[in-house]
Protein backbone atom coordinates (compact mmCIF):
# COMPACT_ATOMS: atom_id res chain seq x y z
CA UNK A 1 0.00 0.00 0.00
CA UNK A 2 1.45 3.43 -0.88
CA UNK A 3 2.65 5.32 2.16
CA UNK A 4 1.99 8.82 3.28
CA UNK A 5 4.90 10.77 4.67
CA UNK A 6 5.58 10.69 8.35
CA UNK A 7 4.87 14.43 8.41
CA UNK A 8 1.11 13.70 8.29
CA UNK A 9 1.31 12.41 11.84
CA UNK A 10 1.90 15.78 13.46
CA UNK A 11 -1.08 17.74 12.03
CA UNK A 12 -3.40 14.77 12.57
CA UNK A 13 -2.36 14.47 16.22
CA UNK A 14 -2.63 18.25 16.69
CA UNK A 15 -6.22 18.39 15.41
CA UNK A 16 -7.31 15.52 17.65
CA UNK A 17 -5.46 16.89 20.68
CA UNK A 18 -7.23 20.26 20.29
CA UNK A 19 -10.54 18.50 19.81
CA UNK A 20 -9.98 16.50 22.98
CA UNK A 21 -9.27 19.68 24.93
CA UNK A 22 -12.31 21.46 23.54
CA UNK A 23 -14.67 18.67 24.57
CA UNK A 24 -14.13 19.21 28.29
CA UNK A 25 -17.54 20.62 29.34
CA UNK A 26 -16.56 21.19 32.95
CA UNK A 27 -13.63 23.36 31.85
CA UNK A 28 -16.00 25.49 29.73
CA UNK A 29 -18.35 25.93 32.69
CA UNK A 30 -15.45 26.88 34.97
CA UNK A 31 -14.29 29.44 32.40
CA UNK A 32 -17.72 30.97 32.03
CA UNK A 33 -18.68 31.00 35.72
CA UNK A 34 -15.65 30.60 37.95
CA UNK A 35 -13.35 33.21 36.38
CA UNK A 36 -15.75 36.19 36.64
CA UNK A 37 -17.07 34.98 40.02
CA UNK A 38 -13.54 34.74 41.45
CA UNK A 39 -12.64 38.22 40.17
CA UNK A 40 -15.91 39.56 41.58
CA UNK A 41 -15.23 38.06 45.00
CA UNK A 42 -11.71 39.51 45.09
CA UNK A 43 -12.94 42.93 43.98
CA UNK A 44 -15.61 42.85 46.70
CA UNK A 45 -13.31 41.67 49.50
CA UNK A 46 -9.99 43.44 48.93
CA UNK A 47 -9.84 47.21 49.50
CA UNK A 48 -7.77 49.66 47.42
CA UNK A 49 -5.18 49.94 50.23
CA UNK A 50 -1.60 50.38 49.02
CA UNK A 51 0.73 47.39 49.35
CA UNK A 52 4.45 46.92 48.96
CA UNK A 53 5.46 44.60 46.16
CA UNK A 54 9.08 43.65 45.55
CA UNK A 55 10.39 43.51 42.00
CA UNK A 56 13.30 41.11 42.31
CA UNK A 57 14.96 41.84 38.95
CA UNK A 58 15.70 45.46 39.95
CA UNK A 59 15.33 45.18 43.70
CA UNK A 60 12.73 47.97 43.64
CA UNK A 61 9.84 48.08 46.07
CA UNK A 62 6.65 49.14 44.29
CA UNK A 63 3.61 50.74 45.94
CA UNK A 64 0.67 48.99 44.36
CA UNK A 65 -3.12 49.03 44.70
CA UNK A 66 -3.95 45.97 46.84
CA UNK A 67 -7.19 45.25 44.97
CA UNK A 68 -5.50 45.35 41.58
CA UNK A 69 -2.76 43.02 42.74
CA UNK A 70 -5.40 40.74 44.28
CA UNK A 71 -7.24 40.63 40.94
CA UNK A 72 -4.06 39.67 39.07
CA UNK A 73 -3.42 36.89 41.62
CA UNK A 74 -7.03 35.72 41.30
CA UNK A 75 -6.67 35.51 37.52
CA UNK A 76 -3.45 33.53 37.86
CA UNK A 77 -5.07 31.26 40.41
CA UNK A 78 -8.06 30.46 38.20
CA UNK A 79 -5.73 29.80 35.25
CA UNK A 80 -3.66 27.28 37.21
CA UNK A 81 -6.81 25.37 38.13
CA UNK A 82 -8.66 25.47 34.82
CA UNK A 83 -5.77 24.99 32.39
CA UNK A 84 -4.04 22.45 34.63
CA UNK A 85 -7.24 20.47 35.09
CA UNK A 86 -8.36 20.61 31.43
CA UNK A 87 -4.98 19.53 30.06
CA UNK A 88 -4.53 16.82 32.70
CA UNK A 89 -7.98 15.35 32.04
CA UNK A 90 -7.56 15.34 28.26
CA UNK A 91 -4.09 13.79 28.37
CA UNK A 92 -5.11 11.07 30.81
CA UNK A 93 -8.25 10.17 28.90
CA UNK A 94 -6.28 9.77 25.68
CA UNK A 95 -3.34 7.82 27.12
CA UNK A 96 -4.52 4.21 26.47
CA UNK A 97 -5.27 5.04 22.84
CA UNK A 98 -1.96 6.90 22.53
CA UNK A 99 -0.16 3.77 23.65
CA UNK A 100 -1.97 1.83 20.96
CA UNK A 101 -1.17 4.50 18.34
CA UNK A 102 2.53 4.39 19.20
CA UNK A 103 2.43 0.64 18.96
CA UNK A 104 0.83 1.00 15.52
CA UNK A 105 3.69 3.21 14.38
CA UNK A 106 3.00 6.73 15.60
CA UNK A 107 6.22 8.48 16.46
CA UNK A 108 6.14 9.31 20.17
CA UNK A 109 7.86 12.67 19.79
CA UNK A 110 5.31 13.79 17.17
CA UNK A 111 2.38 12.66 19.28
CA UNK A 112 3.57 14.34 22.46
CA UNK A 113 4.84 17.37 20.50
CA UNK A 114 1.37 17.86 19.05
CA UNK A 115 -0.10 17.61 22.54
CA UNK A 116 2.36 20.19 23.83
CA UNK A 117 1.47 22.60 21.00
CA UNK A 118 -2.25 22.04 21.62
CA UNK A 119 -1.61 22.78 25.31
CA UNK A 120 0.16 26.03 24.37
CA UNK A 121 -2.74 27.08 22.13
CA UNK A 122 -5.26 26.35 24.88
CA UNK A 123 -3.10 28.21 27.43
CA UNK A 124 -2.83 31.36 25.34
CA UNK A 125 -6.53 31.43 24.38
CA UNK A 126 -7.69 30.89 27.97
CA UNK A 127 -5.20 33.49 29.22
CA UNK A 128 -6.57 36.03 26.71
CA UNK A 129 -10.09 35.30 27.92
CA UNK A 130 -9.09 35.73 31.58
CA UNK A 131 -7.39 39.05 30.75
CA UNK A 132 -10.41 40.36 28.86
CA UNK A 133 -12.76 39.42 31.72
CA UNK A 134 -10.40 41.25 34.10
CA UNK A 135 -11.25 44.50 32.25
CA UNK A 136 -14.70 44.41 33.83
CA UNK A 137 -13.05 44.94 37.24
CA UNK A 138 -9.94 46.96 36.46
CA UNK A 139 -8.83 48.97 33.42
CA UNK A 140 -5.03 49.08 33.33
CA UNK A 141 -3.24 51.10 30.61
CA UNK A 142 -2.50 49.33 27.31
CA UNK A 143 1.03 48.38 28.38
CA UNK A 144 -0.31 47.05 31.68
CA UNK A 145 -2.97 45.04 29.87
CA UNK A 146 -0.33 43.55 27.57
CA UNK A 147 1.90 42.68 30.55
CA UNK A 148 -0.95 41.02 32.43
CA UNK A 149 -1.95 39.04 29.32
CA UNK A 150 1.64 37.90 28.78
CA UNK A 151 1.97 36.94 32.45
CA UNK A 152 -1.37 35.07 32.38
CA UNK A 153 -0.26 33.23 29.22
CA UNK A 154 3.02 32.34 30.92
CA UNK A 155 1.21 31.04 34.00
CA UNK A 156 -1.24 29.05 31.87
CA UNK A 157 1.68 27.58 29.91
CA UNK A 158 3.37 26.46 33.12
CA UNK A 159 0.29 24.78 34.53
CA UNK A 160 -0.72 23.40 31.13
CA UNK A 161 2.72 21.77 30.93
CA UNK A 162 2.27 20.51 34.52
CA UNK A 163 -1.10 19.04 33.48
CA UNK A 164 0.67 17.36 30.55
CA UNK A 165 3.28 15.90 32.89
CA UNK A 166 0.80 14.70 35.52
CA UNK A 167 -1.47 13.35 32.76
CA UNK A 168 1.21 10.91 31.61
CA UNK A 169 2.67 10.32 35.09
CA UNK A 170 0.09 9.74 37.82
CA UNK A 171 -1.95 6.57 38.13
CA UNK A 172 -5.31 7.97 39.22
CA UNK A 173 -7.51 10.98 38.47
CA UNK A 174 -7.69 12.04 42.11
CA UNK A 175 -3.93 12.31 42.60
CA UNK A 176 -3.66 14.50 39.53
CA UNK A 177 -6.52 16.80 40.48
CA UNK A 178 -5.26 17.09 44.04
CA UNK A 179 -1.72 17.96 42.95
CA UNK A 180 -2.94 20.60 40.49
CA UNK A 181 -5.42 22.20 42.89
CA UNK A 182 -3.14 22.22 45.94
CA UNK A 183 -0.08 23.17 43.91
CA UNK A 184 -1.84 26.04 42.16
CA UNK A 185 -3.47 27.38 45.34
CA UNK A 186 -0.28 27.28 47.40
CA UNK A 187 1.87 28.64 44.63
CA UNK A 188 -0.29 31.68 43.81
CA UNK A 189 -1.16 32.43 47.45
CA UNK A 190 2.50 32.69 48.40
CA UNK A 191 3.22 35.30 45.73
CA UNK A 192 0.46 37.61 46.89
CA UNK A 193 1.31 40.16 49.59
CA UNK A 194 -2.37 40.55 50.52
CA UNK A 195 -2.42 39.11 54.03
CA UNK A 196 0.63 36.94 53.38
CA UNK A 197 3.75 37.61 55.46
CA UNK A 198 5.95 35.39 53.23
CA UNK A 199 5.39 37.53 50.14
CA UNK A 200 8.41 39.48 48.91
CA UNK A 201 10.82 36.95 50.45
CA UNK A 202 13.59 35.49 48.26
CA UNK A 203 12.32 31.91 48.75
CA UNK A 204 9.45 32.73 46.38
CA UNK A 205 11.86 32.62 43.48
CA UNK A 206 11.76 28.83 43.63
CA UNK A 207 8.04 28.59 42.87
CA UNK A 208 6.52 28.33 39.36
CA UNK A 209 4.26 31.38 39.71
CA UNK A 210 7.17 33.65 40.65
CA UNK A 211 8.10 34.41 37.03
CA UNK A 212 4.61 35.29 35.80
CA UNK A 213 3.84 37.34 38.95
CA UNK A 214 7.04 39.33 38.60
CA UNK A 215 6.34 39.94 34.93
CA UNK A 216 2.79 41.09 35.65
CA UNK A 217 3.88 43.17 38.65
CA UNK A 218 6.63 45.00 36.81
CA UNK A 219 4.60 45.54 33.66
CA UNK A 220 1.28 46.53 35.19
CA UNK A 221 2.39 48.54 38.26
CA UNK A 222 5.46 50.38 36.91
CA UNK A 223 9.09 49.38 37.01
CA UNK A 224 9.12 47.78 33.56
CA UNK A 225 8.57 44.15 32.60
CA UNK A 226 10.75 41.60 34.34
CA UNK A 227 12.54 39.67 31.60
CA UNK A 228 14.01 37.44 34.29
CA UNK A 229 10.45 36.57 35.28
CA UNK A 230 9.57 35.78 31.67
CA UNK A 231 12.62 33.54 31.31
CA UNK A 232 11.91 31.71 34.56
CA UNK A 233 8.30 31.10 33.58
CA UNK A 234 9.30 29.72 30.19
CA UNK A 235 11.96 27.55 31.83
CA UNK A 236 9.39 26.01 34.20
CA UNK A 237 7.01 25.30 31.30
CA UNK A 238 9.82 23.82 29.19
CA UNK A 239 11.04 21.66 32.09
CA UNK A 240 7.55 20.25 32.78
CA UNK A 241 7.02 19.57 29.06
CA UNK A 242 10.44 17.91 28.66
CA UNK A 243 9.77 15.67 31.67
CA UNK A 244 6.36 14.82 30.20
CA UNK A 245 8.08 13.79 26.96
CA UNK A 246 10.49 11.49 28.82
CA UNK A 247 7.72 9.86 30.87
CA UNK A 248 5.50 9.52 27.78
CA UNK A 249 8.36 7.83 25.88
CA UNK A 250 8.82 5.34 28.71
CA UNK A 251 5.15 4.61 29.23
CA UNK A 252 4.29 4.05 25.58
CA UNK A 253 7.37 2.20 24.36
CA UNK A 254 7.09 -1.09 22.56
CA UNK A 255 8.77 -4.09 24.16
CA UNK A 256 9.60 -5.61 20.82
CA UNK A 257 13.34 -5.44 20.35
CA UNK A 258 13.22 -4.14 16.80
CA UNK A 259 13.72 -1.04 14.75
CA UNK A 260 10.38 -1.45 13.02
CA UNK A 261 6.88 -0.70 14.18
CA UNK A 262 3.79 -2.83 13.80
CA UNK A 263 2.77 -0.81 10.79
CA UNK A 264 5.97 -1.10 8.86
CA UNK A 265 7.01 -4.01 6.74
CA UNK A 266 9.91 -5.80 8.33
CA UNK A 267 11.93 -8.84 7.50
CA UNK A 268 12.06 -10.09 11.04
CA UNK A 269 11.90 -8.55 14.46
CA UNK A 270 12.81 -10.33 17.58
CA UNK A 271 12.01 -10.07 21.22
CA UNK A 272 14.53 -11.63 23.49
CA UNK A 273 14.27 -11.78 27.23
CA UNK A 274 14.02 -8.42 28.93
CA UNK A 275 17.25 -6.73 29.86
CA UNK B 1 5.65 -23.81 5.84
CA UNK B 2 7.36 -20.62 6.96
CA UNK B 3 6.07 -19.22 10.23
CA UNK B 4 4.93 -15.61 10.56
CA UNK B 5 5.27 -15.47 14.32
CA UNK B 6 6.89 -17.88 16.75
CA UNK B 7 7.50 -17.93 20.49
CA UNK B 8 10.36 -19.90 22.03
CA UNK B 9 10.68 -20.69 25.71
CA UNK B 10 8.70 -17.63 26.82
CA UNK B 11 8.63 -17.15 30.59
CA UNK B 12 6.89 -14.47 32.61
CA UNK B 13 6.25 -13.96 36.32
CA UNK B 14 4.35 -11.26 38.15
CA UNK B 15 6.12 -10.85 41.46
CA UNK B 16 6.71 -14.38 42.70
CA UNK B 17 3.83 -15.82 40.73
CA UNK B 18 4.96 -17.52 37.52
CA UNK B 19 2.38 -17.10 34.77
CA UNK B 20 4.21 -18.51 31.75
CA UNK B 21 6.78 -21.29 32.34
CA UNK B 22 8.40 -21.75 28.94
CA UNK B 23 5.87 -21.44 26.14
CA UNK B 24 6.68 -22.52 22.57
CA UNK B 25 4.30 -21.66 19.78
CA UNK B 26 4.50 -21.37 16.02
CA UNK B 27 2.06 -19.85 13.56
CA UNK B 28 2.51 -20.77 9.87
CA UNK B 29 1.56 -18.28 7.15
CA UNK B 30 -2.14 -18.43 6.35
CA UNK B 31 -2.95 -20.46 9.46
CA UNK B 32 -5.70 -19.90 11.98
CA UNK B 33 -4.43 -20.78 15.44
CA UNK B 34 -6.26 -20.82 18.76
CA UNK B 35 -4.73 -20.52 22.19
CA UNK B 36 -7.25 -21.76 24.73
CA UNK B 37 -7.17 -21.99 28.46
CA UNK B 38 -9.16 -21.28 31.58
CA UNK B 39 -9.44 -17.85 33.16
CA UNK B 40 -6.09 -16.88 34.61
CA UNK B 41 -4.13 -19.43 32.55
CA UNK B 42 -1.90 -16.66 31.16
CA UNK B 43 -3.49 -16.33 27.71
CA UNK B 44 -3.63 -12.55 27.63
CA UNK B 45 -0.10 -12.32 29.06
CA UNK B 46 1.14 -14.56 26.26
CA UNK B 47 -0.67 -12.49 23.63
CA UNK B 48 0.76 -9.23 25.02
CA UNK B 49 4.25 -10.71 24.84
CA UNK B 50 3.59 -11.88 21.26
CA UNK B 51 2.31 -8.39 20.44
CA UNK B 52 5.30 -6.70 22.06
CA UNK B 53 3.34 -4.64 24.58
CA UNK B 54 4.80 -6.67 27.49
CA UNK B 55 8.38 -7.86 27.95
CA UNK B 56 9.11 -11.53 28.63
CA UNK B 57 11.41 -12.53 31.51
CA UNK B 58 13.06 -15.17 29.34
CA UNK B 59 12.67 -16.61 25.87
CA UNK B 60 11.93 -14.80 22.64
CA UNK B 61 9.41 -14.00 19.93
CA UNK B 62 10.21 -13.84 16.26
CA UNK B 63 7.95 -11.94 13.89
CA UNK B 64 8.09 -11.89 10.10
CA UNK B 65 6.04 -9.11 8.56
CA UNK B 66 3.56 -6.65 10.01
CA UNK B 67 1.43 -7.23 13.06
CA UNK B 68 -2.09 -6.27 14.11
CA UNK B 69 -3.11 -6.58 17.75
CA UNK B 70 -6.68 -6.41 18.99
CA UNK B 71 -6.80 -6.14 22.82
CA UNK B 72 -9.60 -7.78 24.79
CA UNK B 73 -11.07 -4.50 26.10
CA UNK B 74 -11.63 -1.96 23.32
CA UNK B 75 -8.90 0.68 23.52
CA UNK B 76 -10.56 3.75 22.02
CA UNK B 77 -11.15 7.43 22.77
CA UNK B 78 -14.79 8.13 23.65
CA UNK B 79 -14.60 11.71 22.36
CA UNK B 80 -13.53 10.74 18.83
CA UNK B 81 -15.84 9.40 16.12
CA UNK B 82 -15.34 6.11 14.26
CA UNK B 83 -14.07 8.02 11.21
CA UNK B 84 -11.62 10.02 13.31
CA UNK B 85 -10.22 6.82 14.81
CA UNK B 86 -9.68 5.50 11.30
CA UNK B 87 -7.86 8.67 10.21
CA UNK B 88 -5.74 8.60 13.37
CA UNK B 89 -4.66 5.01 12.71
CA UNK B 90 -4.13 5.66 9.00
CA UNK B 91 -1.59 8.28 10.11
CA UNK B 92 -0.06 5.84 12.61
CA UNK B 93 0.34 3.09 10.01
CA UNK B 94 1.31 5.73 7.41
CA UNK B 95 -1.38 4.68 4.95
CA UNK B 96 -2.24 6.84 1.97
CA UNK B 97 -5.84 5.69 1.72
CA UNK B 98 -8.65 4.39 3.88
CA UNK B 99 -9.81 1.86 1.28
CA UNK B 100 -9.11 -1.13 3.50
CA UNK B 101 -10.88 0.58 6.41
CA UNK B 102 -13.95 1.14 4.20
CA UNK B 103 -13.94 -2.55 3.24
CA UNK B 104 -13.84 -3.49 6.92
CA UNK B 105 -16.68 -1.11 7.81
CA UNK B 106 -18.75 -2.82 5.11
CA UNK B 107 -17.68 -6.33 6.08
CA UNK B 108 -18.62 -5.76 9.73
CA UNK B 109 -21.70 -3.66 8.85
CA UNK B 110 -21.02 -0.53 10.86
CA UNK B 111 -20.38 2.08 8.16
CA UNK B 112 -23.49 3.94 9.38
CA UNK B 113 -21.71 4.82 12.61
CA UNK B 114 -18.81 6.62 10.89
CA UNK B 115 -19.70 10.05 12.31
CA UNK B 116 -20.77 8.91 15.77
CA UNK B 117 -18.50 9.47 18.77
CA UNK B 118 -17.39 6.23 20.38
CA UNK B 119 -19.00 7.12 23.73
CA UNK B 120 -22.41 6.81 22.01
CA UNK B 121 -21.74 3.35 20.57
CA UNK B 122 -22.87 -0.04 21.94
CA UNK B 123 -20.30 -2.49 23.30
CA UNK B 124 -20.56 -4.66 20.18
CA UNK B 125 -19.95 -1.74 17.81
CA UNK B 126 -16.95 -0.63 19.90
CA UNK B 127 -15.58 -4.13 19.59
CA UNK B 128 -16.00 -3.95 15.80
CA UNK B 129 -14.01 -0.72 15.73
CA UNK B 130 -11.42 -2.23 18.07
CA UNK B 131 -10.98 -5.09 15.60
CA UNK B 132 -10.95 -2.78 12.57
CA UNK B 133 -8.11 -0.69 14.02
CA UNK B 134 -5.96 -3.82 14.23
CA UNK B 135 -6.68 -4.64 10.58
CA UNK B 136 -6.60 -1.38 8.56
CA UNK B 137 -2.96 -1.87 7.54
CA UNK B 138 -3.62 -5.44 6.34
CA UNK B 139 -1.08 -7.08 8.69
CA UNK B 140 0.66 -10.38 8.02
CA UNK B 141 -0.27 -11.60 11.52
CA UNK B 142 -3.38 -10.71 13.45
CA UNK B 143 -3.49 -11.32 17.22
CA UNK B 144 -7.00 -11.35 18.69
CA UNK B 145 -7.78 -11.49 22.41
CA UNK B 146 -11.32 -12.85 22.95
CA UNK B 147 -12.41 -11.10 19.75
CA UNK B 148 -16.08 -12.02 19.56
CA UNK B 149 -17.17 -11.02 23.05
CA UNK B 150 -20.19 -8.76 22.66
CA UNK B 151 -20.87 -9.79 19.06
CA UNK B 152 -24.38 -10.88 18.14
CA UNK B 153 -24.80 -14.05 16.07
CA UNK B 154 -24.84 -12.26 12.72
CA UNK B 155 -21.66 -10.33 13.56
CA UNK B 156 -20.05 -13.55 14.80
CA UNK B 157 -20.66 -15.10 11.37
CA UNK B 158 -19.36 -11.97 9.60
CA UNK B 159 -16.27 -12.12 11.77
CA UNK B 160 -15.51 -15.65 10.56
CA UNK B 161 -16.10 -14.63 6.94
CA UNK B 162 -13.53 -11.88 7.47
CA UNK B 163 -11.05 -14.32 9.02
CA UNK B 164 -11.54 -16.76 6.11
CA UNK B 165 -10.80 -13.92 3.69
CA UNK B 166 -7.58 -13.11 5.57
CA UNK B 167 -6.39 -16.72 5.44
CA UNK B 168 -7.09 -16.98 1.74
CA UNK B 169 -4.68 -14.10 1.26
CA UNK B 170 -1.99 -15.82 3.31
CA UNK B 171 -2.51 -13.84 6.52
CA UNK B 172 -2.13 -15.61 9.86
CA UNK B 173 -4.64 -15.23 12.66
CA UNK B 174 -4.11 -16.08 16.34
CA UNK B 175 -7.24 -16.16 18.48
CA UNK B 176 -7.05 -16.32 22.26
CA UNK B 177 -10.19 -17.51 23.94
CA UNK B 178 -11.42 -19.34 27.02
CA UNK B 179 -14.12 -21.10 25.00
CA UNK B 180 -13.83 -22.77 21.62
CA UNK B 181 -17.21 -23.49 20.06
CA UNK B 182 -16.01 -24.84 16.75
CA UNK B 183 -12.65 -26.56 17.01
CA UNK B 184 -12.78 -27.66 13.36
CA UNK B 185 -12.35 -24.02 12.25
CA UNK B 186 -8.78 -23.93 13.54
CA UNK B 187 -5.63 -25.28 11.92
CA UNK B 188 -3.89 -25.58 15.28
CA UNK B 189 -5.08 -25.52 18.86
CA UNK B 190 -2.69 -24.74 21.70
CA UNK B 191 -3.97 -25.44 25.20
CA UNK B 192 -2.39 -23.30 27.86
CA UNK B 193 -2.43 -24.91 31.30
CA UNK B 194 -0.48 -23.75 34.34
CA UNK B 195 1.82 -21.64 32.22
CA UNK B 196 2.71 -24.36 29.73
CA UNK B 197 1.36 -25.45 26.37
CA UNK B 198 -0.19 -28.94 26.21
CA UNK B 199 0.34 -30.25 22.71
Amino acid sequence: MPERPLARQFPTALVFALRNQARNRLAWILLAAFVPAWYGLMAALIPHDPLTYRLFSSGRLLRVDGRHLGLVTAGMNSLTLIVGFAVFAAIRRALPLDRRLVFAGYRQSLLVGAKALATAVVAVVVALYATVVLLAFWRPAAAGFAAVFAAFALMALEYGALGLLLGVLVKGDLEGFFLIIMGGLTDTFLQNPVGNPVANKPILQWFPSFGPMQFAGGGAFGGGPSWLGLGLGLAWAAAFAALALVVFQRRTRSRRHAHTSAGEPSSASRLTSAA
Amino acid sequence: MKSTIAARGVEKSFGRRPVLRGVDLEVPAGALVAVVGENGAGKSTLLKILAGTLAADAGGVELHGTLGYCPQEPVLNGALTVGQHLRYFAAAYRLSSLDRAEELLDALHFGGYRDRPVEELSGGTRQKLNLTLALVHDPAVLLLDEPYQGFDWETYLRFWELVDGLRERGRSVVVITHLVFEEERFDRLYRLREGRIDA
